[in-house]
Parts: C-alpha cells; structure tokens; sequence
C-alpha cells in the first residue's frame, strides 16, 4: 500500500507543478484595437452601352460598416430601349487610402460565389454571362437591354457557397453583400 | 454509491417525515462548545451507514454521516436533546441524552433497514434543507448521472422551475424563474464562475463528473454568494474530499446513439500521513461527439470534443482545514452550419424551407463555425476554528476563460487555413477572494459575516463585439438566522451592500474610455412555519445588477439571430423585489407527499432588447435593429409537484411550471421565456430494497411542453413553435462480476423519435431538435 501512495504523492505533485506552471496568462495590452478583417464596404457597379458609349458607374458605399453612417446609394438612371454590359466589383474601403479589391478573390473562389440580380417594377431580367470552371453561372458580368421608359429596383447580392445546381440558386448559401439601387430608366 | 438517489432523498425530505417530538428541552445558559459524536452502523450487517441524517430538531441542526458512518454536531449548549437519526431506506432511531460538563458525548446509532425507498422521483422539488429559507432545489448522484453525459444545463432542466436556454443541440444555459446569464450566478465548487456568461449561446464553463451535487436557489436568497443573483443561484458541489485512507474511485462509462457521443471520466482519491492527513482527489473527464441527429435528417456540424481535470488536496485538523483545488475544462464544440446566415433574407430563406439546405451526414470532423472554450480555475482555502468565537475562512480563486469564436469563413482577405485563426477572441481572468465568520450561536441565533473581492480584467483580442475592462466588485454580508424551539417559526434576514466599479477601454479602434460606479444594497427576510405534516416558507428579498459591458457597449450584427444589436451607454443598474411563498406536505402514514412553490418576481428597470423601428441598413442587406433598452418588469410563475407511493414497488410523480413574464412599461410580454409545462413519471422496482445499492428498476416519464403563446409582438422571426409531447424511457440495476459491483443504467430519451422545435431554443429557426437518444452507461466504483 506505501507504494501506491508513493506513486499517489509524486502524481499529485507532478501534476500540480505542471498545471500550475502551465496556469495561463492573460497578459495582453488593454489597448489593443484587435484584428480587423477585410469587409466588403463598395458596391460598384458599371453599365457600358453595347452599342458603344460612356460606361455609366453608381456606387452603393457604406465605409464606416454596419451603424455609424447610413450607406451612401446612388440612384442608377438609364436610357430607354438599349442594351447594357454590366459589371460588378466588389471593394473594401474601410482604409481608404489602401483599397482592397475583393473582386479577384471571387474571382479566385469563383464556385464558391454566385452574384445574383433581383429586380423589380419596370426594370427587366438580366443575364448573367460569366461561369465558373464548372459551367455554373458567376454574376461578375451580366447583360440587360431596357425596355421603355420607367422606374424599379436592383438588389445586388452576392451569396457564399450556394447550390448553384439548384432551382432557386439565389435562396442558398450565405449572404455576403445585399446592395437595393433605385433605378429609372428614361 | 448505488443508492444515491436514497441519500440525496433522505437529506432533502428528512425534516418532513419525521415524527412527532413530545420532548421538551429546559435549556440552561452555560458554556455552547459540547459535541455529540459517533457512528451509524446498518443493524443487519454491522456495517456503517453514510449519507443518515443526525438531526436535533428542538435546535434546528443537524448533519450527514459520512463515508464511514461517522457524524460530529458542534457547539452545543449543555441541556438535555433528542438525536433523530434516519435514513430514508432504513427505520430512523431516537436517543434522549443530556450533556453538560463533559465537552464530548459519543452516542451511536444502529439502524434497521426497511423497505421504503424513494426513487429519483422524489429527489425533485423538495425544499426542505437546514441552509436556505428561500425555495431550494437539489439533484442528487442519481438523478445527475442520467444526464451527466450531456452537459450541465441538461441536468438542471430536470428541477422544477429551472428550463434551459439553448442554442442548437449542444449550448445549454440554465434559465431559473425565467432569469439567465448575468442575473444567475453559478458557484462552482464555492467559487463564483466568471466566465463569459453574458452571450446567450456562452454556456457554462463546468464539467459535470465534477460535481456530486446541484443545488438550485431560487429568488432572492443567495445572499451570501453575491449581488447579482436576480433569478437564483446554482451551487456546484464536488463531493467531500475522503477521510479515511485506502485508494478508492469510479471509472464512468457512457454513450449516447446522438452524435456516438462517447465519454470516459475517472476519479481516484485517497488520504495519507498520520501527523498531518492529506486527502487528495485526481478526475478526468473526456468526451468525443459527431453531428446529431433529427428524426429527419442530420445536423451538419454538431460534433463536440471536451477534456476536462482537476485535482484537490485537503488536510483536516481539530482546529484548522486548508485546501487546495484545481480544475480545467476544454471544450471545442461545432456550430450546426444551417444556422449560419448572412443577412434576414438568409433567415427568412431558412425559416420557410422545411429542412435545412445542407443535409449532412454523419462525421466526427469539426469544421467552422465553431467555438472553443478553456476555463481554469485555481483556488485555495483555509478555514480555522477558532473556539469562543465560530469559525473563520478565508478563500482565494483566479479564473481564466479564454473563449475564440470561429465563423464559418473569415471574411475576405485572409482564407481559414486552419483553426488557428478566430474571428472572436476573449480572454477575462478573474481574482476573487472572500472572507467568511460564522459566528458561535448566540442565544437562539446562528449567523455569517463575511466580505467579498473581485478583480476582473476582460480583454478582446479579436473582434470588437464588447470592449476591454477592468472591474472591481467588493461586498460585505451578514446573515442572521433565529430559531427558538418549540415555536413553529423560524426567522431569516440577511444584508449585503456591494460597490461595483468598472473602466471601459478600447472597443475595436474607438476608444470608450469610460469609468463606472454602482453601489447597492441587496436584502433578504424569510419566515418558516412548520407544523408536523406542513411546512410553509414565505420570503421576501431585494437584489440589484449592475448593467454588464455588452448591453452597455454591443455594437454589430450578430450574425446567429440576423439582428443588429446596438448597447446603451446610459443605462442604469436594474433591481428587483422577490417574493417567495411555499408549502410543503407530507401527512403522517401516508406515502403522499406534495409541494408548491409560487413567485413574484418585479424587476425594475430590467434590461432587454427592444426592436427598433429601422432597420439597419448594411452592405449585407437590411437587418432589424435591437437597441438595449430599460423597463418595470414582472416575471411570476409557479412550480408544483406531487409524488405518490401507491405501492412499494410503484411509485408516481407528476410536477409542473406555469411562468408569466410581463413588460409592465411596454404592456407586452418578455421575450424567451419558457412555456408551461407539464410532466409525470411512473417507477416500477422490481426488488424491494437492500441497503447500499441501486435495485433494478424501470421509469417512464411523459412531458408535456405547451405552445409559448406570450410572446412580444414585435422582434421574433417566426411565431412559437407548437406544442410537444415526449416520452423518456429509463431502467437500471447493478450487476455484480465476482465483487465487483457494477451500476448499470439505459436511457431512451425522446422515446417515439418525435420531430418537435423548442421555443428556447434559438436555432428553433432552422432545424428540428434533436431525435431519439439511446443512452448505456456503467460506473464501477473501487
């Protein structure tokens, strides 16, 4: 029986000069601002006439983050009766003087991300005319040819790891930017 | 150890069942340091009995037997008293005896075991106890070991009154009288748990295999522990460190079909030297989960890894005790992946679609979202008796909890290589010390006076949900209990006055810079009345909270629930009047026992998070906005339970909880909490008891949870979900392998594998709960 509480002692003591030692410190500054990560803060989306002509650009920014400042939206105006190359470009801004272009990492991460376009009153479908290296549809580009005269909305979003196979690809995955642009076409 | 659920019965429901006592004392004003010792020894085998309650009822003391039969009551007055002695399995025993000059008498107690034998049914909802006037809830070894395996909440949702708020299938925050997070305080092992408690999916940082007890508090009536205890305080309990040597322990065993859920826990203690005994305890606990399980389909992500240890040493001496305790808990747990969304289009996406987008199969991989959780605590503590004048201890306990938070990817910029990289990161490390006088009984009075220490330090290293502190808690408390026999009544009271003072630093790349102050009193005044076959407590008490950082400073969106949660810097401290009333009964010759509790709870200027009327707009889409705000509050409920012996074999228990919480500024009602409920349990033994082990057995319990239909008008996402009935089935026995006993025990739980959502549970959004779950589990005690 001295044996086993030999061995008992010299584990405890063991034990409680390890874990001791090994009690965990919390000796970090009291003002360290933290990591930032990278968000998404610019919406920039651009309408170049396929007929040739001035690329039109309106802008959906909000570079203070969620609170703090609304989001500044531009209105879209568009002409009547003509077709448009649409591109979207997604930018972080929170430091403005680096921006950081987080287009090319959907780009990059292409199956992973689906850019969709919802639409609304007299604004019509579009179509998305990019793919990802499985032959599903992206969203960076994207067509529309406007009818007459009128006005509606664009909701741009672009959604993380959706089920691109499926009906409704737009109602999967995560949603990452959600920009509402007021349109008028005349 | 097999018959736990006796002995936890037996120190719960003593003072009720004991007999009628025609003795009067003539107490003499003299010198009140006598003992009474000795020892209770089973009259059939000769054997000691632990766990027998040694009550002098004419004084209101009283104590337990310990593993070795043995019992000590101090600081007696010379006089004549009645010593009960009993054991809920065994006939009790009396002695009359008289002390005067002699400073100790030794009187033994032989007991004759009998065949009453109370199951676990019995063990809920009792509230008679010689600490707490104010209602009290315990959970004994028995019933704690059905669902140790899960996680503490879990084992606390079996008490009346206490519900859990969960987030998925593995997140259980114990919600007592309709009150979690910051206004429950947890008392792990005496040390007040400051962990990161304030988040509603932060559950408490404890290893249940730790505990040997749990004891809720309800209402106002945890003086002693602090100030913030609004809705209750949970005590902790490890088992008493051993007195006698010898190596001795358990090796728990159990798995769960859920997630093939495994988990071993080991406990090994001893007690050496002659000079100056050491008691010393080693236990472990690991545990290995994967993704769980609906009816329908699996919930991608669930798995759970936990490893936990923790080591005491105690040394005992006439005069002094110290003790030393150590514990670590780690826990890595998944977030279901269904429940992570972008944005309200996400959430309103996910709520009309039947079954979660992602059907999952089963794996025991971990993958983002995820949470992992250590929490250390160290503590030491000397008591000291110091002979005229009571008892004194002095403790000291640090606290680290460091909780990361994995989001599902971590934004742009930098991919999620690997785990290594939080999106959330808290370090708090708490010092705490208190000083506790328990005064020599003067007169008819018996009391405690102490004083409180807390130091606390949060620091956010990732993310900037709530800012870095530093805050200091101090209070002092005294506790005066009056009991003059042979007056059926039975007097409480108690003060506490705390100072709370706190810096607010950095908060993401703003600094707050702020310092604030609360101080307060809290109070508490109870009555006991008893009577042979009744008793009823009322009490009355006041407490206060000090608004925590995050309702102060939040800001963001809190991707789990799609909102955007802003905090409010000028609020005030909240408080709250508690008032209690409860009655137990228990007619003489009758296997009937029964007992309600009812409470009124007003809260002013409780704080809670009211839908703003814009949303927020981001680059995420619009989220609605919660703002922190304050209001009059009313939470009032009723808790009741009946238990039946209808034959010595078949015992029936029914108990249910009936809560109304209500926003008296608002006039509307309070947000999470939880529905009424109905359960009953029926216990077929199919042997009549032999002392010492637990007898096979077979339990049936149907629970009945009713449609939450109070709930606020605005800010949910989708209405309560409906009613649910399920069915938990449970048997076990001991079997023996040559000497060796072993306590074996099978659970079904949510028996009919029926598909239902819980209003408490804050993923009811996107999937169901969780389907059948087949439990085996084996403790071998050496």
């Amino acid at each position: 029986m001295n044996q086993v509480f030999k061995f008992f002692i010299l584990g405890i003591v063991a034990f409680s000069l390890i874990t001791v030692t090994a009690c965990q410190k919390d000796d970090d500054d009291m003002i360290d601002p933290g990591d930032e990560q990278e968000v998404i803060t610019t919406v920039q989306l651009e309408f170049t006439p396929s007929a040739g002509g001035t690329a039109l650009t309106f802008v959906f920014s909000d570079e203070d983050g969620p609170g703090g400042q609304a989001p500044a939206v531009d209105d879209i105006a568009l002409s009547a009766n003509t077709s448009y190359e649409v591109t979207v470009e997604f930018i972080d801004r929170s430091n403005p003087s680096d921006p950081e272009f987080i287009t090319e990492e959907v780009q990059e991460e292409a199956e992973e991300h689906l850019v969709c376009y919802a639409v609304s009153g007299d604004v019509p479908a579009f179509t998305i005319k990019d793919q990802d290296a499985n032959g599903d549809p992206l969203g960076l580009i994207a067509g529309v040819e406007t009818g007459a005269a009128g006005t509606g909305t664009i909701t741009v979003s672009l959604k993380h790891e959706p089920t691109k196979d499926g009906a409704n690809a737009c109602s999967t995955g995560e949603t990452d930017v959600e920009a509402a642009f007021a349109v008028t076409v005349n | 150890m097999g018959n736990s659920t006796i002995q936890s019965g037996a120190r719960m429901i003593i003072l009720l069942i004991l007999g009628s006592l025609n003795f009067f004392n003539g107490l003499q004003a003299q010198s009140c340091n006598l003992t009474i010792k000795g020892r209770v020894i089973n009259a059939e085998t000769g054997e000691p009995i632990p766990y027998a309650n040694i009550i002098i009822e004419s004084e209101n003391i009283g104590t337990v037997s310990d593993d070795q039969g043995n019992y000590v009551i101090k600081d007696l007055c010379a006089g004549d008293y009645t010593l009960v002695c009993s054991r809920i399995d065994c006939d009790h025993a009396e002695h009359k005896l008289s002390i005067n000059s002699t400073t100790s008498v030794i009187q033994d107690f032989i007991l004759q075991p009998n065949v009453i034998e109370l199951g676990t049914v019995e063990v809920k909802g009792q509230a008679a106890h010689l600490h707490s006037i104010s209602g009290e809830d315990q959970l004994g070894k028995a019933a704690m070991a059905v669902t140790q395996g899960i996680n503490l909440g879990e084992s606390l949702d079996k008490l009346p009154g206490v519900n859990t708020l969960k987030t998925g299938s593995s997140i259980a925050k114990p919600l007592v009288q309709g009150m979690s997070g910051q206004r429950i305080l947890i008392m792990n092992n005496g040390v007040r748990l400051e962990g990161q408690q304030w988040g509603l999916e932060h559950a408490p940082e404890i290893d249940p295999f730790v505990a040997e007890k749990l004891t809720v508090i309800k209402g106002a009536g945890g003086l002693r522990y602090g100030a913030d205890a609004l809705g209750g305080v949970i005590l902790v309990e490890p088992k008493a460190l051993p007195t006698q040597g010898g190596l001795h322990g358990a090796v728990n065993m159990a798995g769960f079909s859920q997630g093939r859920t495994g988990l071993v826990s080991g406990i090994l203690e001893t007690k050496f030297g002659e000079k100056i005994p050491i008691s010393a305890r080693i236990q472990g606990t690991a545990k290995r989960g994967g993704n769980m399980q609906t009816p329908d389909y699996f919930l991608d992500n669930t798995g759970l890894q936990e490893h936990n240890y923790s080591w005491a040493l105690g040394t005992k001496k006439e005069r002094w005790s110290a003790e030393l305790y150590y514990s670590s808990f780690f826990s890595k747990l998944g977030i279901f992946s269904g429940a992570h969304i972008g944005n309200l289009t996400d959430l309103n996406n996910a709520i009309a679609r039947e079954h979660p987008e992602d059907k999952s199969s089963f794996t025991y991989e971990l993958g983002r979202p995820l949470q992992r959780i250590a929490h250390e605590l160290f503590k030491a503590k000397v008591g000291l008796e110091t002979g005229n004048a009571g008892t004194l201890s002095l403790q000291y306990a640090r606290q680290f909890n460091r909780r990361q938070e994995f989001d599902a990817h971590s934004g742009y910029g930098t991919p999620p290589e690997g785990l290594d990289d939080p999106e959330i990161e808290f370090e708090v490390t708490t010092h705490s010390s208190e000083l506790n006088w328990e005064h020599k009984p003067m007169g008819n009075l018996r009391g405690n006076i102490g004083a409180q220490l807390i130091q606390q330090t949060n620091t956010t290293d990732r993310g900037a949900l709530i800012p870095n502190y530093e805050s200091l808690t101090a209070g002092v408390y005294w506790i005066e209990r009056w009991r003059h026999y042979p007056s059926p009544f039975e007097l409480e009271g108690g003060l506490r006055y705390d100072i709370r003072q706190m810096d607010v630093g950095w908060q993401g790349r703003d600094s707050i810079g702020r310092s604030l102050d609360f101080s307060n009193f809290s109070s508490a005044l109870g009555l006991i009345f008893k009577q042979t076959h009744w008793r009823t407590r009322l009490s009355v008490g006041t407490a206060w909270r000090a608004p925590h950082v995050n309702e102060l400073y939040s800001e963001g969106v809190h991707h789990g629930s799609a909102s955007y949660e802003a905090g409010n810097a000028n609020l005030t401290p909240e408080r709250a009047l508690n008032t209690n009333l409860g009655i137990d009964w228990k007619p003489q010759n009758q296997a009937f026992q029964a007992s309600l509790s009812l409470y009124y709870n007003l809260i002013d200027n409780y704080i809670f998070l009211e839908p703003s009327a814009e949303p927020v707009l981001t680059i995420r889409g619009a989220f609605p906005a919660f703002e922190y705000q304050q209001a009059d509050a009313r939470i009032m409920g009723l808790d009741a339970q009946v238990g039946w012996e209808i034959d010595p074999k078949i015992k029936w228990s029914a108990q249910t909880s009936l809560l109304r919480g209500w926003n008296r500024q608002l006039q509307d009602y309070l947000v999470f909490m939880p529905a009424d409920r109905v359960s009953t349990t029926f216990r077929y033994q199919f042997k009549e008891s032999e002392a010492g082990e637990q007898q096979p057995f077979v339990q049936l319990s149907a629970n009945q949870v009713f449609r939450q239909s109070r709930t606020p008008a605005k800010g949910d996402y989708a209405p309560a979900p409906p009613a649910y009935l399920l069915f938990d089935l449970e048997a076990g026995t001991t079997l023996h392998l040559g000497k060796q006993p072993l306590e074996v025990g099978f659970t079904i739980f949510n028996l009919m594998n029926t598909r239902y959502r819980e209003y408490l549970n804050r993923f009811r959004y996107f999937a169901d709960e969780i389907g059948r779950n087949i439990s085996l589990r084996v403790k071998v005690p050496f």
